[in-house]
This record gives C-alpha cells, sequence and structure tokens, in this order.
C-alpha cells in the first residue's frame, strides 16, 4: 500500500472520519464493548506505534517498551442511539468508542503481530483490512493504570489533555502523558523513535517526499506527531496558546476560554498552571509535589497579592474612564514576551545539554530520563539563567520601556492646570520599575512619590498643603529633643542612642562628596568625634535619625537605618523632605529593625519557601549545607542590598522596590536572582553554611544591578505562573461549584 | 587512629558596635587598618592560618553586629565556638559595663559543655586615644577578669597594631586547647537553641 493512494473519498476539513467509516464499517459485529463486558472477543485496532516505553525507574534496565495504540471497539447501544441525533454521528465513531491504550510488548501474545502489521501499515487513515485484536486487560476504571504491568486504556471521550513534550537536544525522548477529564494522569510514555521501524520510515519519507523534515509544530517529526495526527481523525484536539506543550481534547468552550485562549494583560498562565489543571493530584506531577512539600502559608499569601493585582489592572481596563492609550499599555506584551523568554531559555538550555551531550555522547545516551528527571529539568529550568545571561541580555524589552523617566516625560502625565495625575498610577510604576528614574533632577521629585509623602491622586495645591504642613510637622518634631536641654544632658537612654547614631553616621557612605568632608569642627566638645571634625551633611543626618526617634519612639535607632537614610538626604538634599520619605521608607522597612527580629526571620523563612520552589536541587543543596536559615542574606535584605552594590546601582534598585509594581516583597526576588545567579558554584562548590556565608558576603560589589534586575524579573515570571497554578487550582474548584449552581 | 587533621579554631568576636571588632580582626590578619569601615551588618568572617607551639591551626574569626538587638540571630554561628574574645573600647565606659552581658548570651547561645571552663579573652581597644579620654582603667578592666575566673585580658589598638599579634596568639592556643578538649570528652552535642524572642536584657549592671 502506498501513501499515494489516499482514498478520494477523503475531504479532509469536511468530515474525514465519515467518509472512511462509509466504506470500512463492514463488521460492526464483530467486535464488543469492552465496557460491557470483559469476555468480549476483540476490538478493532486503527493505529498502533511501536517503541513506547514506559520508565519506571531511574534505570533504564526497568523500562518497558510497548505500543500506544488506538482500538475501536463497539459502542455502547445507549450512546450510539443519543449519539444518532447529531449528525454525524452514524459515519463517525464517537470518541466514546475510541480507547487509546498502552500496551506492554509482553502483554500482547498473539496479538503482537498484528500490532506491528498496523504500525507498520503505510498511510494516513487507518488500514482498509481490519484488524482485530484482544480487547486490552485492564481498561479505564479508576485512573491507575494496572500496577504490574502499567498496561492502561482509556476512552478517548475521558481524555482531558495531552501534555506533548516533543523530543529535543536536551532530553532524548519525546514523550506524551495523558489527563483524563477525572482528573488523572497516566504515565509518561516515551517515545523510543530511533528503535521505532515505523516512525524511523515515515521521517524518511517525508524528507524525500517533501524536503521537510519536519513536523506540525515546526519540529522535528516523532512518534508522538503521530498519535495526535490520528486522534485528530476522531475528535477535536485543541493546542493551549498558554501552554504550548498541552493539547486539549474535545475541549469544552469554558476550557477553551481558560487554555487555548491568547492571555490577555498579565497572563501569565503558565506550563505548571495547564498540567495542575489537567492532572489534579496525579503522584506524578512535579507541581503538585512540589506544593505538598512546601509551606504553603506564605505561598497563599502572596497568592492573594498578585490576586489583588490582577484584579486591579483588570478593573481598569474595563473602566470606561481610561483612555484608549492606557489601555493599550494595560494590555502591553510585555509580560507576554517575558514568558516567551522562558522558552527561548529552554531552548538555550537544550543546545546548552546538546554540546554537553557531545562531549560524552556514549555516556549520556546510556542515561536514562524518566518522567520525573524530565521534568525535574523543565522544573528546574530557573536555575539555569546564568549561562543564559550572555543570551537573555541582548533579548528583551523595549528599548524605550528600558530608558529612565525624566523630568519631562514626569510632567507629561500631570494635568497643567490642576497638577494631578492624568495616567494610572500603575503606568507610571511600571516605566520606573523597568526604566528606573534619571537623576537630574527626576529623582528629587518622584521619589517623593514613591515613598507616599505626596498622595497618587493629590493636586498640586494639596501637594503644597501637605508640604507646608510636614515641613511644620518636621519642624515639631526636631524641636522635642533639639530643646529639651534636660533630656540632652540627663537621660541616658536619649544619649545612649544619640551616641550610636553618631558611631554609625560617620561611618555610613563616608566616600559619597556630600558626606565626605570632615572640615567643619563638631559642635560636642565630649564627642569622640570632637578631634576628627564632621560636615553638615553628617549633622544632617543625625538630627534626622534622632528625630525619626521622636516620630517612632518604640523603635529606637537600629543599625542599618543610617544606610537607608542617607540616599534619600543626598538625593533630596532637605532636611524635612528626606525626613518625610524616610519615614515611609521606615514604614515598609519597620519590620527589619523590631526588637525580637521577626520581620527579618519572616523573610528568610519566605526566602526559604521561594527556593525551595522555585529551585529544588538548589534547596536540596543548601540544606544538605546546613545554610537553609538563610543566614547570608541577612545584610542584603535589611538594608535592601545597600552593601551588595554601589551607590548609583542602590539609587535605581531601590526606586525599583519601591515601586511595588510586581509585589511589595519583590525585594526576595532579587535576593532569588543573585542566589540563581551563582547556584552552579554553590552547588558545586560550597558544602557548608560558613563557605556560603562567606561566599554571598563576597559577592559585594562584583555583581551587575541590570543582570540581577532580569534574572528577578524573570524569576517573578516564573514564580506568578506557579502561584496562578494555585489560583487556577483553587478556582477551578470554586469556579466549578458556582458554575454548577448558575446553570 | 587517623592522621592528625589541620584542626580548625572558631573564635567569636563579640561586644557593643563601635568598639573595633571589624578593625582588630582585620589588623589581626591582613594587617590593615581603615578608618572607613561601615557598621557590621549581620555577620562575616575572616580565615588565618597560625602556628600555635608548632601546630598549624586555622583560626576563622567571626565578627558580628554589636547592637544587641541582632545578638538572638547569633546562633547560627555561634555553634561549635572554641574561644570567645570580648571587645570593649577603653573611652567608653558603657561598652565595658556590657561586656558580662555580652559573655552571659554568648554561654546561653553556644551552651558549650562546660561553660566554667570556656576560654574567654577580653581585650580593651581603642587605647591609642590620647589619655584624657579614657574612662576605664586597667586596672579595673583586669580586677573584672580575674573575677570572671581569670580571663586574659589584653590592652589593644587596631589602628597602631599594638598588642594585637600578642593577643590573638593566646586566643588561637586557648582556642586550641578547648577543641582538644572537646574531641577528648566524647561526642560534642551541638545544642540545638532556638532563642527568638529572648534578648539579652542589656546591661545587667
Amino acid at each position: 500500500m502506498s501513501s499515494s493512494k489516499k482514498p478520494a473519498e477523503y475531504t479532509p476539513p469536511a468530515s474525514p472520519s465519515g467518509s472512511y467509516y462509509d466504506l470500512s464499517d463492514d463488521d460492526e459485529n464483530e467486535y464488543n464493548t469492552i465496557t460491557h463486558t470483559s469476555t468480549g472477543r476483540s476490538v478493532k485496532l486503527l493505529f498502533s506505534k511501536s517503541k513506547v516505553y514506559i520508565h519506571p525507574s531511574a534505570s533504564s534496565r526497568d523500562n518497558i517498551p510497548g505500543f500506544i495504540a488506538l482500538l475501536q471497539q463497539k459502542p455502547p447501544s445507549t450512546t450510539s442511539s443519543t449519539g444518532a441525533s447529531s449528525s454525524s454521528s452514524t459515519s463517525t465513531p464517537p470518541s466514546s468508542s475510541l480507547l487509546l491504550t498502552w500496551m506492554p510488548e509482553t502483554a500482547l501474545g498473539d496479538a503482537y503481530d498484528t500490532y506491528v502489521k498496523v504500525d507498520l501499515t503505510d498511510g494516513d487513515t487507518p488500514p482498509r483490512q481490519t484488524y482485530l485484536v484482544p480487547p486490552p486487560p485492564s481498561h479505564y476504571t479508576t485512573g491507575a493504570s494496572s500496577l504490574v504491568t502499567y498496561a492502561f486504556a482509556v476512552p478517548v471521550s475521558q481524555i482531558f489533555s495531552l501534555l506533548i513534550r516533543p523530543p529535543n537536544l536536551g532530553w532524548w525522548w519525546g514523550s506524551l502523558i495523558i489527563n483524563t477529564r477525572a482528573g488523572d494522569s497516566f504515565p509518561a510514555l516515551f517515545f523510543h523513535d530511533s528503535e521505532c521501524a515505523s516512525t524511523i520510515a515515515q521521517s524518511k519519507r517525508r524528507q524525500r517526499d517533501r524536503f521537510d523534515p519536519f513536523g506540525e509544530t515546526g519540529q522535528l517529526f516523532w512518534g508522538g506527531d503521530e498519535v495526535l495526527r490520528w486522534l485528530r481523525r476522531y475528535a477535536r484536539v485543541e493546542k493551549s496558546h498558554v501552554e504550548p506543550s498541552l493539547y486539549l481534547v474535545d475541549p469544552s468552550e469554558e476550557d477553551l476560554r481558560s487554555f487555548v485562549a491568547k492571555p490577555v494583560v498579565d497572563g501569565l498562565v503558565g506550563k505548571n498552571a495547564a498540567t495542575v489543571a489537567a492532572g489534579g493530584g496525579a503522584g506524578m506531577d512535579p507541581f503538585t509535589r512540589v506544593l505538598k512539600e512546601a509551606r504553603w502559608n506564605f505561598l497563599e499569601k502572596l497568592t492573594r497579592v498578585t490576586r489583588f493585582t490582577r484584579r486591579t489592572a483588570e478593573d481598569i481596563i474595563d473602566s470606561p474612564k481610561v483612555p484608549d492609550q492606557v489601555k493599550k499599555l494595560l494590555r502591553s506584551p510585555e509580560v507576554q514576551s517575558l514568558q516567551d523568554e522562558f522558552d527561548s531559555a529552554r531552548l538555550y538550555l537544550a543546545r546548552w545539554a546538546m554540546g554537553i551531550a557531545e562531549q560524552s555522547e556514549r555516556e549520556n545516551r546510556q542515561r536514562v530520563w524518566t518522567t520525573k528527571d524530565v521534568m525535574e529539568l523543565e522544573e528546574s529550568s530557573v536555575g539555569e539563567f546564568e549561562i543564559l545571561d550572555m543570551e537573555l541580555g541582548s533579548m528583551r524589552i523595549d528599548a524605550e520601556k528600558r530608558k529612565p523617566v525624566g523630568l519631562k516625560e514626569w510632567n507629561s502625565w500631570f494635568d497643567a492646570k490642576s497638577g494631578r495625575l492624568v495616567v494610572s498610577v500603575d503606568e507610571v510604576k511600571e516605566r520606573i520599575f523597568h526604566g528606573g528614574i534619571e537623576d537630574n533632577g527626576a529623582r528629587k521629585e518622584i521619589w517623593l512619590w514613591l515613598l507616599d509623602v505626596y498622595p497618587w491622586d493629590s493636586t498640586r495645591e494639596e501637594r503644597m498643603a501637605i508640604m507646608n504642613s510636614k515641613r511644620d510637622e518636621y519642624i515639631r518634631l526636631k524641636g522635642k529633643w533639639w530643646d529639651d536641654v534636660e533630656r540632652r544632658s540627663g537621660d541616658e537612654y536619649w544619649r545612649d542612642q544619640k551616641n550610636r547614631i553618631e558611631k554609625d553616621v560617620h561611618r555610613t557612605d563616608r566616600t559619597i562628596p556630600i558626606f565626605s568632608g570632615e572640615d567643619t569642627p563638631h559642635p560636642d566638645p565630649d564627642s569622640t568625634y570632637f578631634e576628627i571634625g564632621t560636615n553638615i551633611h553628617l549633622e544632617q543626618l543625625k538630627d534626622l535619625l534622632l528625630t525619626y526617634n521622636e516620630f517612632n519612639p518604640t523603635l529606637g535607632y537600629v543599625q542599618g537605618m543610617s544606610d537607608l537614610l542617607s540616599p534619600l538626604y543626598a538625593i533630596l538634599q532637605d532636611d524635612a523632605l528626606a525626613f518625610w520619605a524616610f519615614a515611609g521608607f521606615m514604614h515598609r522597612m519597620e519590620r527589619n529593625f523590631l526588637r525580637d527580629q521577626s520581620g527579618m526571620r519572616e523573610q528568610l523563612v519566605t526566602l526559604d519557601h521561594l527556593v525551595n520552589l522555585m529551585d529544588p536541587p538548589l534547596y536540596a543543596h543548601l540544606q544538605k549545607a546546613d545554610s537553609t536559615n538563610f543566614f547570608f542574606f541577612f545584610r542584603m535584605l535589611i538594608v535592601w542590598f545597600k552593601r551588595e552594590f554601589e551607590w548609583d546601582d542602590v539609587l535605581r534598585l531601590w526606586e525599583v522596590l519601591w515601586t511595588n509594581y510586581r509585589s511589595s516583597q519583590y525585594q526576595l526576588f532579587i535576593a532569588l536572582a543573585v542566589l540563581e545567579k551563582h547556584r552552579f558554584v554553590v552547588i558545586e562548590h560550597l558544602t557548608a553554611f560558613d563557605e556560603v556565608l562567606k561566599f554571598v558576603n563576597e559577592l559585594s560589589g562584583t555583581m551587575e544591578l541590570g543582570d540581577v534586575l532580569l534574572g528577578a524579573e524573570r524569576l517573578w515570571g516564573r514564580f506568578k505562573m506557579m502561584v496562578e497554578a494555585v489560583d487556577r487550582r483553587n478556582g477551578v474548584r470554586g469556579a466549578g461549584g458556582e458554575d454548577e449552581v448558575g446553570g | 587512629m587517623p592522621a592528625i587533621k589541620k584542626p580548625m579554631l572558631k573564635v567569636i568576636i563579640l561586644g557593643d558596635s563601635g568598639v573595633g571588632k571589624t578593625s582588630l580582626m582585620n589588623q589581626y590578619v591582613n594587617k590593615k587598618f581603615s578608618a572607613s569601615y561601615k557598621a557590621t551588618i549581620g555577620a562575616d568572617f575572616l580565615t588565618k592560618e597560625v602556628l600555635v607551639d608548632d601546630r598549624l591551626v586555622t583560626m576563622q574569626l567571626w565578627d558580628t553586629a554589636g547592637q544587641e538587638r541582632f545578638q538572638s540571630l547569633g546562633v547560627a554561628f555561634y555553634r561549635g565556638a572554641d574561644c570567645c574574645v570580648l571587645v570593649y573600647d577603653v573611652n567608653n565606659a558603657k561598652s565595658f559595663d556590657t561586656l558580662d552581658s555580652w559573655r552571659d548570651e554568648f554561654l546561653i547561645q553556644a551552651s558549650p559543655r562546660d561553660p566554667d571552663s570556656f576560654p574567654f579573652v577580653v581585650l580593651g581597644n581603642k587605647i591609642d586615644v590620647e589619655e584624657g579620654k579614657r574612662q576605664i582603667s586597667q586596672k579595673r578592666a583586669m580586677t573584672f577578669c580575674q573575677a570572671k575566673g581569670g580571663i586574659p585580658y589584653f590592652e589593644t589598638s587596631a589602628k597602631e597594631a599594638i598588642n594585637v599579634e600578642q593577643a590573638f596568639e593566646v586566643i588561637a592556643r586557648n582556642a586550641l586547647a578547648q577543641e582538644e578538649s572537646e574531641e577528648f570528652s566524647g561526642d560534642f552535642q551541638d545544642p540545638i537553641n532556638i532563642h527568638l524572642e529572648n534578648e539579652s536584657s542589656g546591661c545587667g549592671c
């Protein structure tokens, strides 16, 4: 039989399978419906493919070769009668009568030859001749495949989705996972194409006939393409746009909306989202595993954060008041393109893996990728970012968006008359998040907004009033200690605070020009610094910190606060403005300085969970190295990387963090990016807490901020996908109930 | 009997902020002094290989933030310490007064097997500052050290490199002795001391 002899009746778009069945539907009575009888004689073998393996363990010795096949059983009489009302059911077998099965070679017995024959049958349609085989020994009942043989058969009507990973250079075999509507998954089937005679033949024929070795996806033709092709004869199979490796089988309208539709706004519904939604609680689903292992309280908290921001974004989009231009910005492909980066990253990884493979090809060929390996590789791909940096540096975000915001652009966002912001706050923050702020005067203005001195909805007039009252309030607060001679001379606690502040101010950012001078005589002859001298700006820093003591008396001065204040003062160069900006900054940083250190612990624990979730191999290593207290991030988190980056970078980083554009906890993603960037070194070379701490401490001054920011954004994107998977999973459950109620 | 491995001596340096912990450590390890050290945040350490009575040992000197608020974080690195160095500023009486609470806090958190014999060394730093500023006399300091079971005491200047080498030599020797005594006393039980809420009540005087 040759492929050139396609049946002339075959007219693809209209009703392809119907045509076939008109021709060959001649022996309906010869097979039975296995759903109803286990003693049935046989079922029709439509398609089969050999050398499809299950990898039950990490050892290749355990691999089980088998066939994936599409079987047709006699439709149950009840369903066929209801099915008859639909137009095509008379000729097309309903998907409920079709079984997708996997059978180990050893379980086939005499039918083995038939399976081989069908596999090798050349052609796009099922064989003209009807091949009958015994029904699969076990069929889909509870979602579990037979424990002994792994054999399974599932009615096509019960397949919700297929998770299809074509082979690529990173992992040798393409794989297919069947997820059922009941939420179960069957073991991954690995297509050992190089052993499969039919795939080799089909691949060769493609090259010969069309000079096109590629399958429909543009990737190398492989066995999984065939399975998709079979299924498409009988069922609607839609590729998900949100999750490229997910194919939905006969999706409902709702599924189509959730998975197939292009995402709007920030539609970062990721691979794992789809897997989880489709795979439910299947034991092999790596994301579910992580879900179970990680402690989730915190993630759920962050989930709420993202939910909130998403809702806000949607609300804005829906509001008729929002100018089109802003709507367009909100729909920016930014996030989408970020997601694209992940794919590119994976490709890069694949190429990289190939390089390794060439070096030790033999060894690699013998390496067996279990499902777990494959998934873990994907799962941990965040960890490979360091090798991607050279590539990613050149990829991505629109150069316009990476330009710092200047005063001119800033002013254009305000109504000239009222001085009120006319664009959305999100838009402003988005610009600053990606571009930062110009240093020539723009920071001086914009920082006051980012630090909550000015409300975003204020008019110019309101701001003037705010500023006046804040100046008065600052003078009043400062007067509380300045004018209190008694306290200044007698109160030991106060003097102690003053000494601490003085000690620290004199060792804060002294390399920055405005803080470097020592030419002003120190006003206090009792001070240790009397002989050394001071300068006006150092004195201002001291006054500001002492005044903050009045403003927030329970906190007091804690080391690190001078590090937070000095950039604000240096930029704003106005004590009252700097004070209120500092108060705004401290509002969010206060927890870092609490007496019981609970705020720092909380963040370190959160970071622990994040790493556990985002990079399990690295986390496992840190566990071994007794370093999961994450204390080595203490310094970075308490003063927001002030000691790790140069002055200019700190200014930039802080304004990014102040926007809360992605999360109010974005500093954790910066930390994660720092860690991920060095994960190989950590894993390869650091085996104990002291080594990790030393290494991380010594990163100070070695990191390129742009790199770290990009890394953090990528990690955030990935994290968000995961969180939305949680969302979606919860949502699917919750929404499912609601839908039923709503009819 | 395994070959004698090079011992790693873990030394913790404690004391109020600004007494010169970082400076002393850097003077000893790097022979350098800088007036522009920033306040230490978190913790860091330097290592130095030294000969103690012809034995080569590695000293790991841990430097920590001086504000007592951060003490509760010490658990992570106090454990397994072989010697604790208490530093005060001879020109700052308060930094001397708090030595006792630093010592107590260390003993609580590090939980050495035998607290009474655990080696401490006290350093009175900044003796380079003009005499008129001095607030704690040598005599007073030595009396304190005597009362605490004969703690070795040194007056140092990290800036002028006075007595630094000598002090750390004693620190190394005492740390090594401690390390060896622990080896002989069998399994050293690593204390798991979760000390989250409590904080030193500060100066006990």
